[in-house]
């Protein structure tokens, strides 16, 4: 027998208890749509990070003292640690071949103040070097912080979009004093808009040359360094006559552990893959239970369905029906009905996803890949759990069922 | 297949149910020659074997001894997948209780052999419509059986027994549940196709039923009791009307 006929069958009896089917599919339809959303999700949190992360750009990296920092007693030996300073950045810049633009960064929050308005805590960050290059940091007016800005402590600040929105409304900034904390800067530029990240704002921030920070905040502050490689092919060679350069300096003997850390994107990327890779088994964990019940509930169903239509079954196998003829049209309604709860599985779990997108800061990117997966899944747990049934009608005796009232 | 052999024989058939602790001989040895194209009846009171021996030759069941061969092949120890394929292409059922699909149409249920016989779409559907319109249901092919009348169903199931051209008609009770003029109705129709050459084998209890066979085996506690021709009554009246008066040109 065709497969057609098979389906036929099956939607036919599908059609014949739509409510019964529908209960029955419960199971299927919540552990399908939890799959489509989980996946949805993560996968849409995926883009999300790796696109922030990277925003810096792929072949950027950062050296400061702590580096990535995971447990108290690392922190605690990593406190004690020399300071990376001024001079470790120029060394950077100057003896790397591989080190296309270096900037180093020290920051601290402070108010920030033009004519009457203030706004409190924004994070003003003190840069040398390639800075603008480094975080791909564009204006919309004005200009970059310069060398000789950085040479002479001139007292000039790029303001970032937010900052500058807040404070100028709109209007041109460039030429206007603010104050930082007790400090008099001169506007020079307005960085263009970033957006947010996780949640954060990318332009709440005050860009001065570090030499000038230095003079309003002291010089004992430990540096962070970033790294933009020539080229993404010597990403890994740069990180490595970075790391010899600094181990010369900070006198480290060798076979010693390095005594500053150097993080990438990768190492976030890392962090929060190992992270959501084990939410991700949970979940799935979760939805596969309750497919697993879904599952039990179709050959419950399937039984009752076999027991109803015995006497059919008598009439199909007098009228020529092989064994494997009416194995295949139970296991295809079995597969047909948990079909259905997975189709419906998706479309709610899509609509889940978009909700959950729409109304949290959670991004969902739904994939085709978790749609067919969410399809496979369900029809294979229907064949799965349609098989006992199926061959339970497939070895009726055609005698018995055709007595059957 | 011996050109001499009959279509159908049975040599010292018996058929044992154990029942509990004993068995119980539904057939006690029973050897029938049924030849091409006739028209036989087998009575017996309940309890006689005339239903096991209606499923053996039906081939729904297999006997515990001897032997069956139809057309020539021995077929008492086929496997059940064997079974059904003659079922399918050699043996056309009428039921008393009709057994259609309660939810397919006259059309697909009068399909349903040539399914499993592995013909395609179009094929099937022209030979069930041709197979019904033989029956005289042409205008009944979307309809459902709680859509038919008693004999209409009847028809119906006919239609589904001669589709797949099969060498043998079985009918149990045929008219068992239905009123005097629509059996008479279905009786004429049994008599067209045995005059168009098939062979009826009709297991009854009703004489008046009988006699419109060619050939009456009485069967008595699992053995043959009687065994002989006679005389067909022949349909008369409006009965052997012009719709049924075709049976038969759909099985060639």
């Amino acid at each position: 027998m065709e497969f057609g006929e098979s389906a036929r069958i099956a939607v036919g009896a599908l059609r014949a208890n739509k409510l019964r089917s529908f209960l029955t599919l419960l199971g299927t339809i919540v552990g399908v749509t939890a799959v489509i959303a989980i996946i949805s999700l993560i996968q849409g949190m995926n883009a999300y990070v790796s696109d922030k992360l990277l925003s810096q750009g792929a072949n950027v990296f950062t050296i400061d003292k702590f580096g990535f920092i995971l447990s108290d007693d690392e922190f605690r030996d990593a406190v004690k640690r020399d300071d990376i300073t001024f001079a470790d950045a120029e060394a950077i810049a100057g003896l790397s071949r591989s080190a296309g633009a270096v900037k180093a960064e020290v920051e601290r929050g402070d108010d920030v103040r033009f004519g009457a308005t203030r706004l409190r805590r924004i994070p003003i960050k003190g840069v040398h070097g390639d800075y603008a290059e480094v975080d791909r940091t564009e204006l919309l007016e004005g200009r970059h912080l310069t060398a000789s800005d950085m040479a002479r402590r001139r007292t000039v600040a790029v303001l970032g979009y937010e900052v500058w929105e807040k404070l100028f409304d709109g209007r041109p900034a460039s030429g206007y004093e603010v104050r930082v904390g007790d400090a008099k800067y001169m506007v020079v530029g307005v960085a263009e808009k970033k957006g947010s990240a996780f949640g954060q704002s990318q332009d709440n921030f005050v860009i001065v040359p570090l030499t000038a920070w230095q003079k309003t905040y002291g010089t004992r502050n430990s540096l962070s360094i970033s790294v933009a490689s020539i080229d993404q092919a010597s990403f890994e060679t740069a990180q490595e006559e970075a790391r010899a350069i600094l181990r010369a300096r900070r006198g480290v003997a060798p076979g010693k552990p390095d005594d500053f850390g150097i993080v990438t994107a990768e190492t976030f990327m890392e962090l929060y893959r190992n992270f959501t890779s084990a939410a991700f088994i949970v979940l799935v964990g979760v939805a596969g239970i309750s497919l697993v019940v879904g599952g039990i509930v179709i050959m419950n169903i399937m039984m009752v369905s076999v027991t109803e239509r015995t006497r059919e079954i008598g009439i199909r196998k007098a009228l020529g029906a092989r064994r494997h003829d009416i194995l295949m049209q139970f296991l295809v309604e079995a597969a047909t009905l948990s079909l259905s709860g997975g189709a419906i599985g998706v479309l709610l779990g899509i609509a889940v996803a978009l909700t959950v997108a729409a109304v949290s800061p959670l991004p969902a990117a739904v994939s085709g890949i978790a749609i067919v997966l969410g399809l496979a899944m369900s029809t294979g747990i229907g064949l799965l759990f349609g098989i006992y049934p199926a061959a339970r009608a497939a070895r009726l005796d055609p005698i018995v069922a055709l007595r059957q009232e | 297949m011996a050109a001499s052999e009959p279509l159908l024989v049975f040599r010292d058939l018996t058929k044992f149910y154990r029942v509990g602790e004993e068995d119980v001989h539904a057939l006690a040895g029973v050897s029938l020659d049924i030849a091409e194209g006739e028209y036989l009846a087998v009575m017996g009171p309940s309890g006689s074997g005339k239903t096991t021996l209606m499923n053996i030759l039906g081939c729904l069941d297999t006997p515990t001894g001897g032997s069956y061969r139809l057309k020539g092949r021995e077929i008492a120890r086929l496997s059940d997948d064997e079974l059904a394929a003659i079922r399918n292409k050699e043996i056309g059922f009428v039921f008393q209780t009709f057994n259609l699909l309660p939810r397919s149409d006259a059309l697909h249920n009068v399909e349903l052999p040539l399914i499993y016989a592995g013909l395609g779409p179009k094929e099937r559907k022209e030979r069930a419509a041709e197979a019904l319109a033989t029956v005289g249901l042409a205008d009944r092919m979307k309809h459902r059986p709680n859509e038919l009348s008693g004999g209409q169903r009847q028809r119906v199931a006919i239609a589904r027994a001669l589709v797949n051209r099969p060498s043998i008609i079985l009918a149990d009770e045929p008219t068992g549940n239905l009123d005097t003029k629509t059996g008479q109705e279905i009786m004429a129709a049994f008599e067209a196709i045995y005059e168009q050459g098939k062979t009826v084998v009709m297991v009854t209890h009703e004489e008046d039923v009988a006699a419109h066979a060619h050939r009456i085996v009485r069967l008595r506690d699992g053995l043959i009791e009687s065994d002989r021709t006679q005389e067909a009554r022949r349909i008369e009246g409006p009965g052997a009307g012009s719709a049924i008066g075709r049976i038969g040109a759909a099985g060639d």
